[in-house]
């Protein structure tokens, strides 16, 4: 309830990445996106927010929720995953570091507000994706959809997803789905970024404006 | 949730040199949730006479009919135009009827006098209180914005196609940092002999 009218709604609300994320594996590497927008309840604060954040070298996580819940727990992971690597001379694998955000988002879920995707590439097992939403359970799957705006793409992704999709496909897939995302869902929006993690490394690409695709807009 | 916030919208109005300018933008969402991008907020009182009704969605279309309602039968009596000055009463009216269960409505309106062609703009708070301004008036979720771009953007005596480009960046770029705003916007123009509708290729999430 407001109790103080003096102020602006969003001066009292906390910071959420509102959000649209995704990553799908392909055989060689993990395709992830997200829109770029973070609101203080209905204001704007940052139409151009990264939400691609890396947690090591070939391993990224999409973040959904509170901006500062997600920030914190993904800095920790961070930290541990680069001395694991100072440890092990070898880079962590995927399924360390999504259980590593397992572990956190389940010890202290009563206290954090974060939806996680996790993906990357490692050796071992190539690419691949892991789902931590709120409440801290972990999962792998061919590919994730996460935060507030995913809820309306699920006919969407569920109808045109195929196993055994080439780098490009999977680039389209993301792009078109959050161009979806973004459309319906008031908390999403701005750009696309996109990271496309392999064997040769990350390669990032952003998609403003005119690029977005646009579809049925009745 | 407040009440004023739960479908989202924006109304600018601006006054020009012998114009007026009056833009909305076209969501209509709930929520969170974006439902249609065709939802107008500015409806035609008069031939130049237009009232912009950001708010509740619902109260939208209701007060919108009941003003017609109202000018109309005025129309018919004094068989002749209502001046927008007269209009801004009929609406404060209608709104102060309702003082202690309010239409969830903060209006704009916008015209130019039937025979002298005087421009004029104000707005009026949901139970009624007028403001007339010689500059720009503005309502809706994204209030705040509007106000940072109309203070930098308008200047005195713009004729109407600088009129247009002025209020049409202004609500573009207000919209832009609001979650609940935006998905489209109409701009129109109301000259002496003339209105021109234009609608806006805006960003739509």
């Amino acid at each position: 309830m407001r109790t103080n009218n003096m102020t602006p709604e969003w001066m009292d609300s906390e910071v959420s990445t509102g959000t649209s994320i995704m990553a799908v594996e392909f055989d060689g590497g993990v395709v992830v996106g997200a829109d770029s927008r973070t609101t203080t309840g209905s204001y704007i604060a940052n139409r151009v927010t990264d939400k691609l954040t890396k947690v090591a070298d070939y391993i990224y996580c999409c973040r959904s929720g509170s901006a500062a819940d997600t920030q914190a727990v993904s800095d920790i992971v961070s930290y541990h995953l680069d001395f694991l690597q100072s440890e092990t001379q070898e880079p962590p694998l995927v399924r360390t570091a999504a259980h590593l955000f397992k572990g956190m988002c389940y010890q202290y879920r009563d206290q954090l507000s974060a939806g996680i995707i996790c993906a990357g590439w490692d050796k071992k097992d190539g690419g691949q994706v892991y789902s931590i939403p709120i409440g801290g359970m972990c999962v792998q799957q061919p590919f994730a959809i996460g935060g507030s705006g995913s809820t309306y793409i699920y006919g969407y992704v569920d109808s045109v997803f195929k196993t055994g999709m080439t780098q490009e496909e999977c680039m389209k897939f993301v792009t078109n789905s959050l161009a979806l995302a973004m459309m319906r869902d008031g908390s999403s929006g701005g750009v696309i970024r996109l990271a496309i993690i392999t064997q040769k490394g990350v390669e990032r690409k952003v998609i403003v404006g005119s690029d977005i695709p646009r579809f049925y807009e009745g | 949730m407040s009440i004023m916030s739960y479908n989202g919208g924006d109304v600018i109005a601006m006054m020009g040199k012998n114009c007026v300018a009056i833009a909305c933008d076209r969501r209509f969402g709930i929520q969170a949730q974006t439902v249609s991008t065709d939802f107008d907020k500015i409806f035609e009182m008069g031939p130049k006479l237009f009232v912009g009704l950001p708010g509740l969605a619902t109260d939208t279309q209701t007060v919108a009919q009941r003003l017609k309602f109202r000018l109309n039968l005025y129309t018919l009596r004094e068989n002749r135009a209502m001046k927008p000055k007269t209009f801004m009463s009929v609406v404060s009216n209608l709104l102060y009827e309702k003082r202690f269960g309010p239409y969830f409505i903060e209006p704009v309106v916008a015209g130019l006098d039937p025979k002298t062609n005087e421009p004029f703009i104000c707005s009026l708070d949901l139970i009624g209180c007028p403001m007339v301004t010689d500059d720009f008036v503005v309502s809706g979720t994204a209030s705040e914005q509007m106000y940072g771009m109309c203070e930098s953007l308008w200047q005195p005596d713009l004729g109407p196609d600088d009129l247009f480009e002025t209020i049409s960046q202004a609500l573009m770029n207000a919209v832009d940092r609001d979650a609940t705003s935006g998905w489209g916007a109409k701009v129109y123009v109301i000259e002496a002999d003339k209105v021109t509708i234009k609608t806006l290729k805006a960003r739509m999430d």
